[in-house]
């Protein structure tokens, strides 16, 4: 990495030779080091997104196209009109390498972190979710101190500021070993009013410029070696790597925070990330056509002696930045006395379009506002690995054990078992929102009070089958997260992804992510589901071991159900009733849990999408939602449909008699007809009496659905004569061992 | 050699330039806000005392500095071990 | 006559919306939330403390809370004989405020639970219980790290019936089964000798409603409704 001096204090940059050249022209002088770092930070690959920028274009414009977004991706979250004047703000964000070091503290100051991003939108944040990746747990203390700890970090902070965690999802895999991936999303509810209230741009010359939150200290600072400090006075030593979270602040922060942009005075707002102070300034000013003039001496400092660099560029976590309104200076600094959160007026904005920041009387940074945000992009090569030729040709052996030792293997193996482990620890009911409890559906439902209007969100990718076919794959996370808020009743509104993939200097690896964003691309502008927003993790491998993680481009979705009536959740509820499968079961094994557990095979055909099929399923499913026909529904995912309807009889201890006799293709083994993975397949319980007026509308919408079954008292589940022999399952039994496994790998 | 007896005292807190939320919040709300002022700081953290046998005060101190480093009786990552006090049990 | 109750928001309180929506919105009385350092007692006819995490929790449960300006006011109240009601972290501030007697730790499991329980109606004679029966099973959720409760002076407690509610099983056994947290003998709530003061760890604002209690009761309703009618009572 190029190295920089000025006058003595030397930092590496991040920069190429000739986007150093083009600075120096830009300000016609050498910039300062606090300049240098600030450049560095901004165009470094996790705030420039110079690799993925280039293919993220793909994206529709989501603001442009659909009237219900009021902001896309660039803005601080997605915000959507759902109608009756209140708007959901959400976000997904990825923490993956401070929680690998440090789980405890990197999943929790993760969480921090993107409540701060819905908070900018002017909204309450009102629930969240966590889609975290590991190594498989088994005979593996790494993977268990890493799970146990990420979920504790989530927990004690998500539980101390009242935000409940909903949902989420955790996948083991080898290849998430070395390199976990935590990645959290926030979604927040307030009134289309209050968004107005909040923009995160500084449009107004002669506005106040207002610091709030926790100290500045010197996190995250490193890179740089000052001239003038001794050795003893920078010790990494007394340092921690990662920041320790301080959700008590946080929470105050909260308040204060909407308290303030209740008083209307508040014209802008940004949360302090990466770049730290400087960069939050430089995007609300850049983006926002104006100037600034700060005076560092009224920046509030927790520990002694920092100089101007490490002020500006402190990364310390749970500050704000304030733009305000000066006739409502006061109503807002009384807003902060009143829950004491430390806060200093730091500066004003003006029309010079120039951010300068001063240091006594020498301006230690005087860049022109929009020198920052425009960073170039990098192309990267991109080539399709060849060793994906030898895994997609793998077939699937001929089982040597008896279809029942495999299912019960199956409802016990780690990626299909029961996750109440994890979600027994999050508060799920603070808020007084949550309507439909963990376990008892596909997404996360809460109640917008003083409506009848419901939220349902789910996350989730499969990355095993985007490992084989990145881009069928990340549009298989599609067709599943929608199916999964589908399955409760809603309708999907709209998306936001977080990927997180290797390193995009490898052509390989960034082959991965390429084919992922056209996926999502392709998928969305289809169904008409608008992109509003996202996150790219890149250089999640490891080096020393080679190992490249699965690609996981992680798919999160919001849905809007209209009346309680609406909401249909996931247990089976009555015996007699009639089990239907909607949706095409194909031979698709590849990347299935299946073949991993069973035959710890990677490999395989993995499932394919076609758009108009899935289309139809979703009318479809509206359509009888509409005429109140179905009881129950879950989608059917990892393990194939029999372990979908086992999840479905637990709760109510029923049993399901299922002929599958003339149900499917002559071809399909029966192994393939259980454990397939087809994507956007759903299992829906119906009344025996609606079935031929069920049947007219599948016609209707020309969709493969199948009869395959009746619900019984009886908790077993049979299955008539699939070319071998009749099986015979046991509920209970299953139940133990799907509630058995987690709570073993952890307690024991 | 006779091995004797040993009490170590051991403090366990968050690295020095980190930040320590529960001792700022006992010095601001509890302590400045109930007549305590002249308080200017406080820091927080977990006592342990370990009884340990060694052939002297040293071997004492050194393994239990080994324990807490193996073991990550502290975290390394965000906290700092003191050893406070060694004491001869009777 | 016009009751007036005060929920009192401490930094860090999580539970104080909820439980202002309940008591305005499903029980129907009203209820303003206050800010610890304005609440005045003389305005009220009954308070409650919420649950959440006031102050972080930080140093212990509870303890900082117990210091605020507001608990000065609030044991006014408490010797006046106005009904208070300490939820969660209410509780702990309770107890450390030495309203309520015994102390709150860590759960046994060390880890936080969050699920709804069953709790049994031991005396129904505090301003909180008036509209329970004796053996009544109640379904309300808990969701805490440091309900364990413990006291040193059991006996005494007993003999004066400040027991007020056990965790148990559906069918009102108490059993270790049905205890989430290992707290002594069971105890989910404890009341003063006056029994106008009424600590629990379950959440009874969580369980008002029918669209977000998993079997469609709604228990939690009878601590607000007997706490009106204690008012009541008491102003006529």
């Amino acid at each position: 990495m190029p190295k920089v001096d000025v006058d003595g204090d030397e930092m590496d940059v991040d920069l190429t030779k000739r986007e150093i050249k083009e600075i120096k022209v830009l300000l016609e002088r050498e910039p300062s080091i606090t300049e240098w770092a600030m450049f560095d930070v901004m165009h470094s690959e996790h705030c420039s997104y110079k690799s993925s920028r280039p293919k993220l274009k793909l994206f529709e414009d989501a603001e442009a196209n659909y009237d219900y977004v009021l902001a896309g991706p660039g803005e601080d979250a997605g915000v959507i009109d759902i109608g009756d004047g209140y708007c959901l703000a959400f976000r997904i964000e990825s923490h993956n390498h401070p929680s690998a070091i440090e789980p405890y503290h990197g999943a929790a100051t993760g969480i921090g972190g993107i409540i701060r991003d819905i908070l900018c939108m002017g909204v309450r944040p009102i629930a969240l979710m966590d889609p975290l990746r590991f190594g498989t747990l088994k005979d593996n203390p790494h993977s268990q101190w890493l799970f146990k700890y990420v979920v504790k970090g989530i927990a004690d902070y998500g539980n101390c500021t009242g935000i409940p965690t909903i949902g989420g999802e955790v996948e083991f895999d080898k290849s998430f070993e070395s390199n976990c991936l935590v990645n959290v999303a926030c979604i927040g509810l307030g009134t289309i009013e209050d968004f107005k209230h909040a923009p995160s741009k500084a449009y107004n010359p002669g506005d106040y410029v207002i610091l709030m939150g926790g100290s500045t200290g010197r996190d995250g600072i490193h890179g740089v070696t000052f001239a003038s400090r001794t050795l003893t006075e920078m010790s990494e030593a007394d340092r921690p790597a990662v920041q320790i979270g301080d959700p008590f602040t946080k929470k105050m922060i909260i308040e204060a925070t909407l308290e303030a942009v209740k008083t209307g005075y508040v014209r802008g707002l940004k949360d302090l990330g990466g770049g730290g102070l400087s960069c939050a300034l430089s995007e609300l000013t850049g983006d926002g056509g104006t100037g600034a003039s700060i005076d560092m001496s009224k920046i509030f400092t927790r520990e002694p002696g920092m100089n101007s660099f490490e002020i500006m560029l402190s990364e310390s976590q749970e500050r704000m930045a304030f733009i305000v309104k000066p006739e409502g200076l006061e109503k807002v600094l009384e807003v902060f006395r009143k829950f004491e959160t430390p806060h200093a007026v730091i500066g004003r904005t003006d029309d010079s379009k120039v951010l300068k920041i001063y240091d006594g009387d020498i301006a230690v940074v005087n860049l022109p506002a929009t020198a920052l945000t425009d960073a170039p992009t990098i192309p990267r090569e991109e080539k399709r690995p060849d060793y994906l030729n030898v895994l997609l040709a793998q077939k699937t052996p001929n089982p040597t054990m008896e279809l029942e030792e495999i299912i019960y293997k199956l409802i016990a193996s780690e990626n299909i078992c029961s996750k109440e482990w994890v979600y027994r620890q999050y508060d799920h009911e603070v808020g007084v929102r949550s309507v439909v409890k963990c376990g008892d559906a596909d997404s996360g439902v809460l109640r917008i009070i003083g409506t009848d209007k419901y939220i349902a969100a789910s996350v989730g990718v499969n990355s095993k089958h985007c490992f084989l076919d990145p881009y069928e794959g990340a549009k298989g996370g599609l067709v599943e997260t929608c199916g999964n808020v589908i399955a409760n009743g809603a309708k999907p509104m709209a998306m936001v992804n977080c990927c997180n993939f290797g390193n995009p200097e490898q052509a390989e690896s960034f082959w991965f992510f390429s084919q992922a964003v056209k996926g999502m691309a392709d998928f969305c502008q289809e169904l008409r589901i608008p992109i509003v927003g996202g996150n790219v993790s890149f250089y999640n491998e490891d080096e020393v071991t080679n190992t490249l993680i699965k690609p996981a481009p992680v798919i999160m979705i919001v849905g809007i159900i209209e009346s309680q009536e609406n909401i249909i959740t996931l247990p089976f509820k009555k015996a007699g009733n009639d089990i239907l499968l909607i949706g095409e079961t194909k031979s698709e094994l590849g990347g299935s849990e299946y073949h991993s557990v069973i035959y710890d095979l990677e490999g395989g055909i993995p499932p394919k999408v076609n758009d108009n099929k899935i289309k139809a399923i979703w009318d479809l499913v509206a359509e009888l939602y509409k005429e109140k026909l179905v009881k129950a529904n879950h989608d059917v995912n990892k393990g194939g449909f029999i372990i979908t309807i086992a999840e479905m009889c637990f709760k109510n201890k029923l049993g399901a008699d299922l002929d599958l006799i003339e149900c499917f293709d002559d071809s399909l083994r029966d192994d393939e007809i259980l454990f397939s993975e087809s994507v956007g397949r759903f299992i829906i319980e119906t009344d025996p009496k609606d079935y031929n007026k069920i049947l007219e509308i599948t016609k209707k919408h020309n969709v493969d659905v199948k009869k395959i079954g009746v619900l019984i008292s009886n908790p077993q589940i049979m299955i008539k004569s699939i070319k071998g022999k009749d099986l015979k399952l046991d509920i209970s039994k299953m139940k133990k061992l799907y509630d058995a496994t987690i709570p073993n790998l952890m307690e024991t | 050699m006779d091995r004797l007896e040993y009490i170590v005292e051991v403090v366990l807190e968050n690295k020095k330039q980190a930040r320590d939320p529960v001792g700022t919040t006992i010095q601001k709300d509890l302590l400045a806000k109930k007549g305590y002022e002249m308080v200017s700081n406080v820091r927080s953290g977990q006592y342990l005392r370990i009884y340990i046998s060694a052939e002297n005060e040293d071997q004492a101190k050194e393994l239990v500095d080994k324990m807490c480093n193996e073991l990550r009786i502290f975290n390394p990552v965000t906290q700092n071990l003191t050893i406070l006090k060694v004491t001869k049990q009777n | 006559m016009s009751i007036k109750l005060a929920v009192i928001q401490f930094p860090g309180s999580n539970c104080d919306l909820d439980t202002i929506h309940v008591l305005n919105n499903v029980i129907g009385v009203e209820a303003n939330l206050i800010w610890h350092n304005h609440f005045k007692e003389a305005e009220f006819d009954g308070c409650v403390l919420p649950g959440g995490f006031s102050f972080g929790d930080y140093l212990r449960s509870g303890i900082i809370a117990a210091h605020s300006p507001a608990l000065d006011e609030a044991r006014i109240m408490l010797k006046d004989g106005r009904p208070i009601i300490g939820i969660c972290n209410g509780f702990q501030i309770l107890t450390e405020a030495q309203f309520l007697p015994g102390a709150l730790l860590r759960n046994d499991s060390l880890k936080f639970i969050c699920k709804w329980v069953n709790i049994k109606v031991e005396n129904n004679e505090t301003a909180f219980t008036s509209k329970m029966k004796i053996g009544d099973v109640l379904a309300i959720p808990i969701a805490h790290g440091e309900g364990r409760y413990y006291t040193d002076n059991l006996k005494e407690l007993e003999e004066n019936n400040q027991i007020v509610f056990r965790y148990t099983t559906e069918s009102g056994d108490i059993t270790e089964e049905a205890n989430p947290n290992g707290s002594m003998e069971n105890i989910a709530g404890v009341c003063n000798l006056e029994q106008n003061c009424l600590g629990l760890m379950p959440h009874p604002e969580r369980a008002s409603e029918a669209i977000i209690s998993p079997k469609g009761t709604t228990h939690g309703k009878l601590f607000f409704e007997s706490m009106i009618e204690f008012i009541k009572r008491r102003i006529s």
